[in-house]
C-alpha cells in the first residue's frame, strides 16, 4: 500500500471484499510476529572456518574487525584473515554488493515504515515508531554483513542527532534516517548535509519550520542555524559569529513542513493523508534580501537558492573539514585525537570535497590508526551489540535487550540534545555495573527474547581456549585464562572483562 | 572533569532531589484548601474540606486532614506549596500535560535528564534512579539512569538468586585491578558502590523512629531512597510516582487513601533522613489541577492550576508561595479552571539551582522559558 494511505485505502475503497482482504493481512501479519517472536533462524550461519586469532596482541585483522564492526562473531576473524584487511575494506566500502539476507529478514517485519512516503507514519500510533526505530538499529548492527556502514549509520546519527521526542519528529525520523543518514552514510557529506536541511525530522527538530518572516519586524528563528555552523559543520569555536547565525537563518527562512495540524509556520495542509511531512519552500514567507554568510555575499532574490549557496558556503569552510576529521579520528583512532591523523583525514576530505569513502580510507591508512590497537572504550551499545556477535546470539531487540540500554543511557535515537550521545569514554565510565550485569545475563540466557547456545558454544568452536581467543579477538593473557577457569563462570567472565569493553 | 570520583570523599556536597509525581492530575483544591474562601464552599457544597477537619496552615489554606502528617514539617519551616502550578498546555489531556512537564516543554528529552547532562559525567552507576518499572520521561537523557523497584537489583548477577559468586566478583575485581587509568578507577567506584549498596540492612529499622508502611510501595519506595542517600552511593536524582489521582468519581473514595500514603511516606522519609534532609529536597508535582466546581458524580474533572510540594533542606517553608488570587467565578479559566499563575519551572529551577545547577544551565534544562524563580529559599 503505497500511494494510497491505509487509512483513505479504508475511508475511500472499503468495498466489503477489500476490507476483509485487509483484515486477513493484518491477521496473518500479526501471525508471522508470533512466529517470528522467538528469534528463530535469526541467527549467522556458521558456515566457514572459525579458527580464531593466535595472536597474542591484536593483529592488524583483528583490529580491523574491532574498528570497522560492531565486534566480529565466531568465523569473522578467519574470513578477515583469508582476505586480507585491505580487500575487507573495500568489501565493505560497497556494501550495495555484499548479500544482506539475514538482517533484511531479521528487520523484515518493520522495514515498510522505512519505504513507504512520509506522511504515512503520521497513520500510525504516536508510541509505535520509537521502538520500531531502536529496534532496527539494533538488528541491524547485530545482523547487518555491511558493518562499517552500520557503524557509519551511527557515527552519522549522531552527528545530525534528532529526538523523535520532539514534534513531529516523532513521525518523520524515519525518513530522515532513509533519506538523510542511510543514503549518504558512505557518500559525499554535503550531500548528506543538504538532505539533512531539508528533513522534515531536522525542520522540527531544530524549529526550522518556524523560522519565517511574515513581517518585516518578525526575527527569524536561530536554532537551526546555530546548530548547523557549531554542530554539524565548522564546531563552536569555528570561526562564525553571532551576526552569520542570524543571517544563515534569514538565508533558510520559508522551508518548512506541512504539520499534522494546520498551524502558523506550515500554512494549510492541502491533503491530509498526503501532505503531512512534506517539506515545502513558502517563498512569502522567506526573507529575499542580500545577506552575508562568513565572509561572501547571498545575492538577493535567490529564493530557494539560498539554501545551496549556504551549505556550499558552510560545507567547504576548512573548520568543517578540520572538525569533522577531529571526529572521525576520534570515532575510529583514540579520544584525543592524533593531530598527525587528523591532518591526514582533513587533507583526503578536502581534496575529494568531502567524499566520506575517500576520507575513511585515508583515515584508515594513518599509522596513528594502526598503531591504536585496543585503546577505545565500547560505548553501551557497542558493547551490547559486540556481546551478542561474539556469541552468536538469537534476539528480537525488543524490551529485553533495550532495557540495558536504558539503564546504561544509550538507547538509539533518544538523546535529547543536538549534540548526539558522547563519543568519548569518560562519558560511559559509570556503565559498568550494567555491563557486567548484561555479561551474566546473556551467558545464562537471562534476557527475554535473546539467546545463545550456552554449552553449544565453546563445543563448536573447539573448546575454552578457542572461546576465549574468538571473545577477546586475540588470545588471552595469562591473567585472563587463570580468571576464565577460577570465575566459575568463563564466558560471563569475558564478556565483563577490561578487554572487551575496549576495542 | 574526570569521572574518578571517589564515593567515599562526596558526602558533604552530594545533594539529592527527589521527584515525586502524582499521576492523574491531584486535585490541589482538596490537598491544600482554600478553607477561608467562601466560593470554595459555594463551588465544592459536598467535596469542601470543611474548616473544622482541616490542618490550618494560615489565613486561607489548610491541608486535608489525611495529609495531617505533613504538618510537622510545615511547623518546622522545611516544607514549602504553591498553588496554581501548572505548564502551558490547556488539552486538559493527562498524556499531554505530563508529557510536556516532563519533557520541560517541547525541548526533547527530560528536565531532569538535562539538569544531570549539565553536570557532566555520572561518577556512580546510581546518580539517578527511578523507583518504577520504566524510566519516566522525565529522566530520559540521563547520563546513566536506572529504572527498579527494589535496590535488591543492585548486585552483580539477577537480584534475590544465588548466580553471583563470590568467584566471579573476585576474579572480576582482580582483572580490573590491573587497569591503570580511568577505566580501573571507574572499576573501583562501582565495586565500591556495590559493597555500601550490600551493606544496607534491608530488615533494619529506620532511624529516628521513621514508621514506614512496608505494605505501601510509595513508602518502600522512599525508604529505599533514604536507603541510598544514607549509604552514600552517589545518588544525585531519585524518581517515585504516586498514581491514581483521576478523581471524576466519587473523588473523596479515590484519593482520602492517596493522601494518607502520600503524607505519611514523606513525613517517615523527613525523619528517616534526620539532619541528611539538609541535603535533600523533595518536590511533589502533578500535571495540571482539577476543575473548581466539584460535579455530579461527587467527583472533580480535569482543570489546570494544582498544587505543588516542596520539603527539604534550606527551603523557607512554612508558607503558600507565589500567591493567591482569591476563587472568584470572574477568574477562572476555560470550563471554570483555577489558572496557572505559577509555572511549575518557576519553582523547579531556584530547587535546581541549590543542586548545583548554574544560570546557563537552567536556560539549556528550560528552553524557550523566561524563567521567573519563586523565592523558595528566601
Amino acid at each position: 500500500m503505497s500511494s494510497t494511505s491505509r487509512r483513505e485505502f479504508l475511508i475511500t475503497g472499503a468495498s466489503a471484499l477489500a476490507l476483509s482482504a485487509a483484515i486477513f493481512q493484518s491477521v496473518q501479519g500479526w501471525l508471522g510476529e508470533a512466529r517470528q517472536y522467538a528469534g528463530a533462524g535469526l541467527k549467522r550461519p556458521l558456515d566457514g572456518p572459525l579458527t580464531p586469532p593466535e595472536n597474542p596482541e591484536i593483529d592488524p585483522v583483528a583490529h580491523a574487525l574491532n574498528r570497522w564492526t560492531f565486534g566480529p562473531g565466531p568465523g569473522d576473524y578467519a574470513r578477515v584473515a583469508a582476505l586480507g584487511v585491505d580487500a575487507f575494506l573495500e568489501e565493505q566500502l560497497a556494501p550495495e554488493k555484499i548479500d544482506d539476507g539475514l538482517c533484511d529478514r531479521a528487520t523484515a517485519r518493520f522495514s515498510e515504515a522505512w519505504w513507504e512516503p512520509v506522511g504515512e507514519a503520521y497513520e500510525e500510533d504516536d508510541e509505535t515508531l520509537s521502538p520500531i526505530l531502536r529496534r532496527v538499529a539494533l538488528l541491524r548492527a547485530v545482523y547487518s554483513q555491511r558493518q562499517l556502514f552500520e557503524v557509519m549509520c551511527e557515527f552519522w546519527s549522531d552527528h545530525f542527532n534528532i529526538d523523535p521526542g520532539k514534534g513531529d519528529a516523532r513521525y518523520t525520523k524515519i525518513a530522515d534516517d532513509q533519506n538523510v543518514i542511510r543514503k549518504h552514510a558512505l557518500g559525499n557529506f554535503r550531500g548528506m548535509l543538504r538532505a539533512s536541511a531539508l528533513s522534515p525530522a531536522m525542520l522540527w527538530y531544530l524549529d526550522g519550520r518556524a523560522n519565517v518572516k511574515r513581517s518585516p519586524d518578525e526575527k527569524p528563528n536561530e536554532n537551526y542555524a546555530r546548530e548547523l555552523m557549531e554542530l554539524h559543520t565548522l564546531g563552536v569555536h569555528g570561526g562564525y559569529t553571532q551576526q552569520d547565525v542570524m543571517e544563515v537563518a534569514r538565508c533558510l527562512t520559508g522551508w518548512t513542513v506541512l504539520a499534522k495540524k494546520n498551524d502558523d509556520f506550515s500554512g494549510k495542509l492541502l491533503s491530509p493523508f498526503k501532505d503531512r511531512g512534506k517539506v515545502v519552500f513558502r517563498k512569502e514567507v522567506h526573507d529575499d534580501g542580500v545577506k552575508h554568510v562568513l565572509g561572501q555575499e547571498v545575492s538577493p532574490g535567490l529564493g530557494e537558492g539560498d539554501l545551496d549557496r549556504v551549505i556550499e558556503i558552510v560545507a567547504a569552510h576548512p573548520s568543517t573539514t578540520q572538525f569533522i576529521a577531529t571526529k572521525l579520528c576520534v570515532r575510529f583512532i583514540s579520544d584525543d585525537a592524533p593531530p598527525a591523523a587528523v591532518a591526514a583525514v582533513a587533507r583526503a576530505f578536502a581534496d575529494s570535497q568531502g567524499d566520506i569513502k575517500t576520507t575513511l580510507r585515508a583515515l584508515f591508512a594513518t599509522p596513528e590508526f594502526r598503531s591504536s590497537a585496543g585503546a577505545k572504550f565500547k560505548r553501551p551499545f557497542h558493547f551490547i551489540v559486540s556481546a551478542l556477535r561474539a556469541t552468536n546470539a538469537e534476539t528480537d531487540a525488543d524490551r529485553g535487550v533495550i532495557s540495558y540500554l536504558e539503564r546504561m543511557g544509550h538507547v538509539p535515537f533518544r538523546f535529547p540534545t543536538p549534540d548526539g550521545y558522547p563519543a568519548r569514554a569518560q562519558h560511559w565510565h559509570a556503565t559498568l555495573l550494567w555491563r557486567w550485569k548484561f555479561a551474566l545475563a546473556l551467558a545464562h540466557n537471562r534476557i527475554k527474547g535473546t539467546r545463545i547456545e550456552r554449552d553449544g558454544l565453546p563445543r563448536l568452536l573447539g573448546g575454552d581456549a578457542a572461546l576465549m581467543a574468538t571473545l577477546l579477538n586475540r588470545q588471552p593473557q595469562a591473567d585472563e585464562s587463570d580468571a576464565f577457569l577460577k570465575s566459575g563462570d568463563g564466558l560471563a567472565l569475558l564478556l565483563a572483562s577490561p578487554a572487551f569493553q575496549c576495542c | 572533569m574526570s569521572p574518578a570520583i571517589n564515593l567515599s570523599t562526596n558526602r558533604d556536597d552530594r545533594r539529592t532531589l527527589v521527584v515525586v509525581f502524582l499521576r492523574g492530575a491531584a486535585d490541589g483544591l482538596t490537598l491544600v484548601a482554600p478553607i477561608a474562601d467562601d466560593n470554595y464552599h459555594k463551588f465544592r457544597p459536598r467535596l469542601a474540606v470543611k474548616p473544622k477537619d482541616a490542618v490550618r496552615l494560615d489565613d486561607v489554606f489548610g491541608l486535608h486532614p489525611n495529609l495531617r502528617a505533613l504538618e510537622a514539617a510545615w511547623k518546622d519551616g522545611d516544607l514549602a506549596i504553591a498553588h496554581g502550578c501548572g505548564g502551558e498546555s490547556d488539552t486538559r489531556s493527562h498524556f499531554e500535560a505530563q508529557d510536556l512537564m516532563e519533557h520541560g516543554g517541547m525541548a526533547a528529552g527530560g528536565w531532569i535528564g538535562r539538569f544531570l547532562r549539565t553536570r557532566g559525567p555520572a561518577a556512580s552507576p546510581l546518580s539517578a534512579v527511578a523507583l518504577a518499572p520504566t524510566l519516566p520521561e522525565s529522566l530520559s537523557g540521563a547520563p546513566s539512569a536506572a529504572a527498579f523497584e527494589s535496590i535488591s537489583e543492585f548486585v552483580i548477577g539477577e537480584p534475590g538468586k544465588k548466580t553471583k559468586s563470590d568467584d566471579f566478583e573476585r576474579e572480576l575485581k582482580r582483572l580490573y585491578a590491573r587497569e591503570q587509568g580511568p577505566l580501573g578507577a571507574a572499576a573501583v567506584n562501582t565495586f565500591e558502590a556495590l559493597r555500601r549498596i550490600e551493606a544496607i540492612d534491608a530488615k533494619a529499622t529506620p532511624a529516628n523512629g521513621a514508621n514506614y508502611d512496608e505494605k505501601d510501595s510509595f513508602a518502600r519506595g522512599l525508604r529505599q531512597v533514604a536507603q541510598l542517600i544514607q549509604a552514600d552511593v552517589g545518588l544525585d536524582v531519585a524518581s517515585v510516582d504516586l498514581g491514581g489521582w483521576d478523581s471524576h468519581f466519587t473523588q473523596q473514595t479515590l484519593i482520602e487513601p492517596l493522601m494518607l500514603r502520600l503524607a505519611n511516606g514523606l513525613a517517615a522519609f523527613r525523619r528517616d533522613l534526620g539532619p541528611r534532609l539538609a541535603t535533600t529536597t523533595v518536590v511533589v508535582m502533578t500535571e495540571f489541577g482539577r476543575r473548581v466546581a466539584e460535579n455530579s458524580a461527587f467527583g472533580t474533572d480535569h482543570g489546570r492550576g494544582g498544587a505543588m510540594f516542596v520539603l527539604g533542606g534550606g527551603v523557607k517553608g512554612g508558607r503558600v508561595l507565589g500567591g493567591w488570587p482569591g476563587l472568584k467565578p470572574e477568574m477562572l479559566e476555560g470550563p471554570g479552571d483555577l489558572p496557572v499563575w505559577n509555572n511549575y519551572r518557576d519553582l523547579l529551577a531556584p530547587v535546581l539551582s541549590r543542586h548545583g545547577a548554574d544560570a546557563a544551565g537552567l536556560a539549556r534544562i528550560f528552553p524557550e522559558y523566561a524563567l521567573k524563580p519563586l523565592a523558595l529559599y528566601s
